[in-house]
């Protein structure tokens, strides 16, 4: 299977230890990834659109016009720029007045657009059956310690015109994958919760407490890890855990994985390789 | 009649109505040279009795065998003149009327073009006349007998009603028992009257009457004939228990080892898999549930106890009056019926499709339906048995929601019954805590206002705010939401959380509308022909819908509707007779190749494959006229409306020496005319260029028509259907389209043909278009002669365009 | 004169009132409408029924000073001013939990952001700090084609905020310890960016 990659701006900074496992995972699983040449950022779901809509359009585009012409379907590991690459398919397949002016802008730099690729998130290739069969075939080291608590946030699952992975209110394919890897999985409040990531810069106070919310539910419900697809939730949940610890004065330390961090380990790949050691709440513990 | 036959033509004055705008005199003299045409007279008020006298002599004096009278709309005054040619011995149908009133004299101005115009409206039906034949309609024994589809209440109270006015009445229900949604309820709003209590009397006479025969498993599979004289064929499914023996003893159930969800009960309880559906159910036998009885679903023993596959029949061998037999198999049964009344109600949207309500995940999440069952069996939480206090109703799951999964329409019945099942509640349970989240409280029925009113006076906490999502916690359920009229956000936990679902049209209504040949309206339930003329009749006469088939309602509503459809019925049927018009289609013989394009468009199934020829049931047929053109072979042609008689009047007038450009305007018989001539009476005028043309339907027209007109003159077409037609608005679009494009390539501007539709009192719309059209009209470049010449050609060469 | 201004004032609140209670949107109202009806978010809104489950599910509607339906109400009156300068456009999180489950199909996050576009140039907005944001984010994207994080962080650091600037600063250490940021700043061909904000830049 081969696919182009679009690691998102992030995988090459704040989230280095998701980027090391899914590329260490996918050696495993024969997954063949293909770094886009000269991607670049994916227009962002509000900061660049909400300032100029076009510009955002434009920027995903180029990254779409690129794949394009390698002829495979996308696949990247965020959730945002799976949600903004998806939805600037939407835009140009349903305004062609966008489509025409965006096709105009990229016809500067030697491109054009037929929105034809097909831009799927990391989770949809590796819980698809193929692979997931080759797991369960390769699974190693049963993760029967560990409590599982799915988080898909946002983007994932909604707004489910743009993002279908999964059922909005009730989606169950990160808890299967649980399941598949030995594990038992969590049932909680927090699952689709917002984490607030975008205000994390703006409105601390108000993330702080959204990410709180998630946190504890999956722990009440008895969690001792939450599994996360998206940096921005990673972010929020687990650099982020200290401060809201101090601010709300409660003790949580709840490591919170990549769910290709779990899939490693459950494949057996050497810690280091999984970037294990960049978690700041460790996960040591299980 | 002779080849030739005579013509009299009489125009009428209308007492200066149509003399000061037309000169009737020189109409007179130029159709009295006319071919054929024998009598040309005019007169004051044709309609008066000296008037129809003169007609009468001139008809005696000089045989005529046609008669052709200018004067008001024919929808004023052809029945007055078809009697006048009934008295004297002539046919009905050798009448021809032309409109000089309301679509001449009463819209122009100018005398010598409204006269122009007349001459060439009056010449156009001469040529029309001579040739008309002579039709008779025919009357039809009906079948005085009705088949009721649903018992549900409102197949019921129509049976009831219909079998004690002495019709023959079957009911057939697909389910082991009759009693509908109905039977399941608790108490009713806003009487709490006891559902069964004043139901289960009606089912019990239902099934004791002599007039009324009762199929139960049963579902229509054929449905053949015409109205007045249907043919159902039925399919009766097998229940493995001969209902005349079986005593309802009920020791059967006692020893089946297998448990199933009850339906009834709305698997909120298990019950054996044979079973009595409930207490009083109608008829009174048990019934075996073929999916999940050992010995009838060997596969499924596979899952269930070793040992018993295939030979469990512990029923059979322990029923003391041997009722129960495996051996039953499908019955199909035809039954003979003038007429149909469709009470298939409705069903419960599936709560699992609007996933915030997590419905499914937590026992405690409950349809209204279910918890009047559970009101039934004693109010208890399905998780724990335990009494629930606090319970949240939440409104319009699914209702008034445009999105995908949603429903458009309100259900109706949801607010007053989350109001009723909060003062049970109340009643029931000490303590209650009933929370009713309401998008709008509407309680529009006799006495619901007042019910609304009493559960506010017993403390009902009323949100107004959708409820944004259930939350399973544990054993209780956290309910969010927002009172959108303080502005407050609300978490709440709750015992219980009722759901009312929208009401959804049942399983089969598709299907069971392409069978009967009816409509569906864009909600999926059947659809009536008029909202509120025409309330329970649908387009098929002979057929009529009744209760909640037609859209969500209470009972109260579902009863009088099974009503109006009985008393429908009974008029229908009460004749012993009912007249056929006999303008329909009829088939030239020869021509028919059998390919069966006109069987599939025929929107009433009266066309149907015989051994050589295509056969067409005159009395199923209604004249659309939709196959005539779609004919390859062109085999077909509809009485009272030939080709020969249609190119006979379109050449009439779109012929004649006078300059002015001539446009035809082909006008839909009913409505369309009618808003014309509401146009006339409302003296709105036109430009004279504009003439038309009345024809049953834009169906009944095809490229030949449309090409006749331009080859004797006409600049200009304009198509003018009915809304309600059964040719509707896209249909035609799509034919007009074709026209056009063949016009194209012919070499004819594809503007010069326009198509409108129009309702009754739409006539200015219609008019401004016609205004609008001879404008444009107007700056096209003229048809030539020498066009005109090879569309004639063409049209000899009998080479149609493809 | 104080009087005659205030009286002023009244009378405008009077005629404003009455406005709305006849249902006759003043020429203004309805260009607001329009306008927003054309934004990408903004195509139902005429759509909704106030039913309320957009609030009910809100998880940011604490901080917000009208909540989501409240929004739509205020756009269908027409009131220009108090929407576009209201806190709830920069709060919404854009989980898009609301248009899952909005029965009217309202697009409300995608409105949000159209609409802080349309404060941002009217310069009408109320919360700089996200607004802020946008426009470094923008400014970075613009320098690099991809983000940096360190250069953003740098722009975003509120000196007001004593407590959030320690905070800030500590998640920076923190994720520098792991390795995460990264501070050279990303090396890709970012000549078209400039012609192609050129191309993509209205008004």
């Amino acid at each position: 299977m081969k696919y182009a990659f679009y690691p998102g701006c992030s995988n090459h900074s704040m989230a280095k230890d998701y980027d090391d496992s899914t590329k260490a995972i996918c050696k495993v699983l024969d997954v063949e990834l293909f770094e886009i040449p000269d991607w670049n950022c994916c227009g962002s779901i509000d900061a660049v659109y909400s300032f100029k809509p076009l510009y955002s359009i434009a920027l995903a585009a180029r990254n779409l016009a690129i794949t394009e012409k390698m002829q495979m379907d996308l696949v990247t590991p965020c959730s945002a720029c799976y949600f903004t690459l998806n939805r600037t398919n939407k835009i140009l397949r349903e305004d062609a007045g966008t489509k025409s002016k965006v096709n105009e802008a990229l016809a500067n730099l030697g491109f054009n657009y037929n929105v034809s690729v097909r831009v799927w998130h990391l989770a949809d290739i590796i819980l698809s059956d193929i692979v997931l069969q080759k797991i369960k075939e390769k699974v190693k080291n049963q993760l029967t310690k560990f409590k599982i608590a799915s988080y898909y946030g946002c983007y994932l699952v909604r707004p489910p015109e743009i993002c279908n992975f999964d059922d909005p209110e009730h989606p169950t394919h990160l808890d299967e994958l649980v399941e598949t890897l030995g594990a038992s999985k969590i049932d909680y409040y927090g699952k689709t919760r917002c984490c607030g990531a975008s205000l994390g810069m703006t409105n601390e106070e108000l993330a702080l407490k959204m990410s709180k919310d998630i946190l504890l539910s999956a722990k009440n419900s008895g969690a001792n890890c939450l599994a996360t697809a998206c940096h921005l939730c990673h972010l929020n949940l687990d650099a982020r855990q200290k401060d809201i610890e101090s601010r709300f004065n409660i003790k949580i330390n709840l490591p919170v994985l990549y769910f290709t961090q779990i899939i490693g380990l459950a494949l057996g790949i050497e810690l280091k390789q999984l970037g294990l050691q960049r978690n700041w709440v460790s996960p040591k513990e299980i | 009649m002779s080849q030739k036959p005579s013509i009299g033509v009489f125009i009428c004055h209308c007492g200066g109505n149509i003399s000061d705008t037309v000169d009737v005199t020189r109409v007179k003299e130029a159709i009295g040279i006319l071919d054929q045409v024998k009598v040309s007279e005019t007169l004051d008020y044709l309609c008066s009795n000296p008037g129809q006298e003169m007609i009468k002599n001139a008809v005696r004096e000089k045989v005529l065998e046609r008669v052709v009278v200018a004067s008001c709309s024919p929808r004023m005054h052809i029945n007055t003149f078809r009697q006048v040619m009934k008295s004297v011995g002539l046919n009905p149908y050798l009448l021809e009327i032309v409109n000089i009133r309301e679509q001449c004299s009463w819209v122009h101005g100018d005398k010598e073009k409204a006269t122009n115009k007349t001459i060439a409206l009056v010449r156009a039906a001469v040529q029309r006349a001579r040739y008309l034949e002579p039709l008779t309609p025919e009357k039809l024994k009906v079948t005085e007998s009705v088949l009721v589809i649903g018992g549900g209440i409102a197949g019921i109270y129509s049976a009831l009603e219909l079998a004690d006015k002495g019709y023959q009445v079957y009911l057939i229900e697909r389910n082991p028992s009759i009693g509908g949604h109905m039977a399941q309820l608790s108490k009713t709003f806003p009487t709490f009257d006891c559902s069964a209590c004043i139901l289960t009397p009606k089912m019990v006479s239902l099934s004791h009457h002599p007039n009324v025969k009762i199929f139960t498993n049963a579902e229509p599979v054929l449905v053949e004939g015409s109205s007045g004289r249907f043919k159902v064929t039925i399919r009766v499914k097998p229940r493995y228990v001969d209902l005349y023996r079986c005593k309802a003893c009920e020791e059967c159930a006692e020893i089946c080892p297998v448990e199933k969800p009850s339906s009834f009960e709305e698997n909120l309880v298990q019950e054996k898999a044979i079973y009595i559906p409930f207490k009083q159910a109608i008829p009174n036998a048990s019934v075996i549930d073929k999916d999940y009885c050992l010995y009838l679903t060997p596969y499924l023993a596979v899952l269930g106890p070793p040992g018993k596959r295939g030979v469990c029949a512990r029923c059979k061998k322990n029923c003391k009056s041997d009722a129960v037999n495996f051996g039953q198999k499908d019955i199909l049964l035809d039954l003979k019926v003038g007429a149909i009344i469709v009470s298939t109600g409705f069903s419960l949207m599936d709560p699992l499709l609007i996933g915030q309500y997590s419905f499914g995940f937590h026992p405690d999440i409950i349809t209204n339906i279910q918890f009047d069952r559970l009101m039934l069996q004693g109010l208890h939480k399905p998780s724990t048995g335990e009494v629930p206090k606090k319970v949240a109703f939440i409104l319009c799951v699914g209702s008034r929601s445009e999105t995908a999964s949603g429903r458009s329409y309100c259900c109706k019945i949801g607010c007053m019954t989350a109001i009723k099942q909060a003062l049970l509640l109340d009643k029931a349970v000490p303590e209650a805590d009933p929370w009713i989240f309401y998008t709008d409280v509407r309680a529009f029925g006799k006495g619901y206002e007042e019910f609304y009113a009493k559960a506010r006076g017993h403390l009902t906490h009323f949100i107004r705010g959708r409820a944004a999502e259930v939350i399973p916690n544990g054993s209780s359920l956290m309910v969010k939401a927002t009172d959108t009229l303080l502005g407050k956000q609300i978490e709440e936990q709750f015992d219980l959380v009722v759901l009312s679902p929208a009401l959804v049209p049942n399983k089969g209504t598709k299907e069971l509308a392409n069978m009967l040949g009816i409509d569906l309206g864009p909600d999926g339930f059947f659809l009536e022909v008029h909202h509120k003329l025409k309330g329970v009749e649908t387009k098929r006469q002979g057929i009529f819908v009744a209760g909640a088939a037609l859209g969500p309602k209470d009972i109260h509503e579902t009863t009088m509707e099974a009503m109006a459809a009985a008393s429908k019925v009974a008029t229908f049927l009460g004749r012993g007779e009912k007249s056929v018009s006999p303008e329909v289609v009829y088939l030239i013989p020869g021509r028919c190749n059998l390919c069966g394009i006109c069987v599939n468009q025929c929107p009433t199934k009266a066309i149907s494959k015989g051994k050589n020829e295509v056969i067409i049931n005159p009395i199923s047929c209604n004249g659309c006229s939709i196959c005539i053109p779609v004919c390859p072979k062109e085999a077909l042609d509809l009485k009272n409306t030939t080709d020969e008689q249609m190119i006979a009047q379109i050449k009439g007038i779109a012929e004649g020496e006078d300059t002015t450009p001539r446009k035809i305007a082909f006008v839909q018989k009913r409505t369309a005319y009618g808003s014309v001539d509401l146009g006339g009476q409302n003296r709105r005028s036109y430009s004279p260029e504009i003439r038309t043309i009345r024809v049953p339907s834009m169906a009944r027209l095809g490229i030949k028509h449309i090409l006749h007109a331009f080859a004797a003159g006409a600049d200009g077409i304009i198509f003018v259907e009915g809304e309600d037609s059964i040719f509707n608005e896209d249909r035609m679009r799509e034919r007009a389209m074709l026209f056009k494009k063949d016009l194209g390539k012919l070499g004819i501007h594809p503007l010069r043909l326009q198509p409108t539709t129009t309702t009754l009192p739409q006539y200015e719309k219609t008019l401004v278009l016609f205004d609008n059209f001879v404008e444009r009209v107007k700056k096209m470049t003229p048809i030539t002669q020498e066009k005109r010449e090879e569309v004639k050609k063409c049209l000899e060469s009998e080479k149609i365009i493809e | 004169m104080r009087a005659r201004k205030l009286s002023n004032e009244k009378e405008q609140l009077v005629t404003e009132a009455k406005a709305i209670q006849i249902g006759v949107p003043k020429e203004s109202m309805r260009d607001f409408i329009k306008e927003v009806m054309k934004m990408p978010g903004g195509e139902k809104i005429l759509e909704c029924i106030q039913c309320g489950s957009c609030a009910g599910g809100c998880p940011t509607i604490f901080a917000m000073d009208y909540s989501p339906m409240q929004i739509i109400k205020m756009i269908n009156l027409g009131m220009k001013e108090k929407v576009l300068s209201s806190s709830t456009i920069w709060v919404c999180s854009l989980c898009y939990t609301c248009a899952t489950r909005c029965p009217r199909n309202v697009d409300f996050p995608t409105l949000m952001m159209s609409l802080r576009n349309k404060a941002i140039r009217e310069n009408l907005v109320n919360n700089c700090a996200k607004s802020n944001f946008h426009r470094y984010f923008f400014e970075v994207i613009n320098k690099y084609g991809r983000m940096h994080v360190p250069e953003l962080f740098v722009k975003l650091l509120d000196i007001t905020n004593f407590n959030s600037l320690l905070r800030n600063v500590r998640l920076g250490l923190r994720l520098f310890k792991t390795g995460k940021l990264q501070l050279r700043a990303p090396k890709i061909e970012t000549s078209w960016v400039s012609s192609m904000l050129e191309k993509t830049d209205q008004e």
